[in-house]
């Protein structure tokens, strides 16, 4: 795959910084105790996007990121987005539900755990983990405008 | 109201004039399992639709001098065999099925993406495995056979991209819809790996409307018909859909107006087309267009722009490899119809039945990609 690194190292460690910034000057004691500032806002929303693109890139099969992040998401060359394309019919908003392949109750991280096994022949990856959240960040991102519709089939 | 819908507006107006649609002598037929589909049919679509059968039948009036059968495979997308044998043995399967078609096939007409990234191997490979079809093949081309190299390996292979023939009173045009891209590589020094790979991702936002015939194929085409009867049916190969069903998925030929505009004359047009991955449907002026199955994996339908005559396919299942995919098998017969069948492997039922088998069911609204984003430059 195409390597496109997910943003430079000084754009991250801007990020980085001004979240440990805010920390450091406000105090997760102190969040939401003081109007929330623009440049506040700014980094929340950076540090989301940094999640978006990192899982963005994963999902679509870059085997550098899944490298660095130290997971193997396929096996075969079939990448998530191969078969969910914008992540369609990845259906985020439906979770968690009865998921008939499993036959049992899942969340849509099991899910995507499922997929990692079964048709990309991949090892599953920590529920919690870095690239988890990751892809996680980016399918939620991409059907930011779909409607909750938990447990629907 | 979205913009797709205005163009789609646009787009009725200026093409579905009253009374306008395929030739009356180019039906539809029922089949017997037709009175389960209305009975069961999707509410969304029952009404409209109902009539659509399993195997869908089209009437094409004076086609035949005699009845005949063609095959289609497409999309294999091949691997190397080290990196993925299930579709390695998809496509074994798949050619297996034609060649013990009986009575045998004419041809077959292979759809486009035979690789997966282009490579030699990759195309050798499907070369290999397609000897196991002992009839006349043809083929098209599909942009995963065509980025990294521009098409040599595949021309040294197949050939000319764009051809036609006639055989038994029908002609038959196999289009190149995939060769003619945006330069979006060059200005950026892509190599042909990269090159590849922007063009192998369905929903990249870098390749661009690659999808189109060109003018210079346009007039080809219309010199090629142009020794044809008016009344008599065409049958056009496409990798792409002859429409515009979903540009950001490259679902269309960004000149489609100009080869509606080709097509016009003629009252007895089909347009058979791979690159979708699915079961479509749709009808434009006179012409007809039916989407096959691939054998590597199904795409769902796109959040928008299904085409209104389309019966959806059923909901597959993502744990069966082969499950949603399969060929199809076309025949010409005695009473000069033209009847597709989808092989969908492992189903009885390839349509929808109720809502809920429908991934349709599930509205979603989604977001092009980012990471990838350098378009519009």
């Amino acid at each position: 795959m195409i390597k496109q690194p997910v943003q430079s190292n000084l754009s991250r460690a801007v990020v980085v910084g001004t979240l440990a910034l805010i920390a450091l000057v406000v105090g997760p004691a102190q969040a939401h105790k003081t109007p929330v500032t623009p440049q506040q806002l700014k980094a929340y929303q950076d540090a989301f996007m940094e999640e978006v693109k990192k899982g963005d890139l994963l999902f679509h099969g870059d085997d550098d990121l899944a490298k660095k992040m130290g997971v193997t998401l396929s096996t075969t060359g079939m990448a998530c987005a191969m078969c969910h394309p914008m992540t369609a019919d990845t259906h985020p908003q439906s979770f968690p539900k009865f998921q008939a392949q499993m036959g049992k109750f899942a969340t849509l991280r099991d899910m995507i755990n499922w997929c990692i096994e079964k048709p990309n022949q991949g090892e599953k990856i920590d529920s919690d983990s870095d690239a988890m959240k990751a892809l996680e960040a980016y399918i939620y991102w991409s059907n930011t405008n779909s409607i909750l519709v938990p447990g629907k089939y | 109201m979205s913009e797709l819908d205005k163009a789609r507006r646009e787009i009725a107006t200026e093409l579905q004039q009253p009374g306008l649609r395929p030739d009356p002598s180019v039906k539809l037929t029922r089949r017997t399992f037709i009175h389960r589909c209305c009975v069961l049919g999707a509410a969304t679509v029952a009404d409209t639709f109902s009539w659509w059968p399993l195997i869908n039948t089209i009437d094409v009036a004076h086609a035949a001098d005699a009845p005949f059968k063609f095959a289609w495979i497409s999309d294999t997308h091949l691997y190397t065999r080290s990196l993925n044998t299930r579709f390695v043995d998809k496509t074994v399967r798949a050619a297996k099925e034609v060649q013990a078609m009986s009575p045998p096939a004419d041809f077959l007409i292979f759809g486009g993406d035979l690789a997966q990234l282009g490579k030699v191997e990759e195309l050798d490979l499907g070369v290999e495995l397609l000897k196991e079809i002992k009839i006349r093949k043809v083929y098209i081309p599909g942009e995963h056979d065509w980025y990294l190299d521009m098409g040599k390996k595949w021309g040294e292979l197949f050939g000319q991209p764009y051809w036609s023939f006639d055989h038994k009173g029908v002609r038959f045009i196999g289009l190149d819809t995939v060769s003619r891209a945006p330069d979006y590589w060059s200005m950026k020094k892509m190599s042909p790996e990269e090159r590849m790979a922007h063009m192998s991702v369905l929903d990249g936002t870098v390749a661009g409307p690659w999808a189109g015939v060109g003018r210079d194929q346009l007039d080809w085409l219309q010199k090629t018909l142009s020794t044809w009867d008016k009344a008599k049916p065409v049958i056009i190969f496409s990798h792409n859909p002859l429409y515009e069903y979903y540009p950001p998925w490259n679902f269309w030929v960004r000149d489609w107006r100009d080869v509606n505009e080709v097509l016009k004359p003629y009252t007895k047009v089909t347009n058979i087309h791979g690159h979708v991955h699915q079961v479509l449907y749709n009808e434009i002026g006179t012409m007809r267009s039916i989407g096959m199955l691939a054998t590597s994996w199904p795409w769902p339908y796109a959040p928008e722009g299904v085409p209104k005559l389309t019966k959806p396919m059923i909901r597959v299942d993502p744990g069966d490899p082969f499950d949603g995919v399969g060929w199809g098998g076309l025949a010409v017969n005695a009473k000069d119809t033209v009847e597709n069948e989808y092989y969908m492997w492992g189903r009885k039922e390839v349509f929808v039945q109720s809502d809920e088998d429908s991934s349709l069911s599930q509205p979603q609204v989604l977001r092009p990609r980012i990471a990838d984003s350098m378009w519009p430059y």
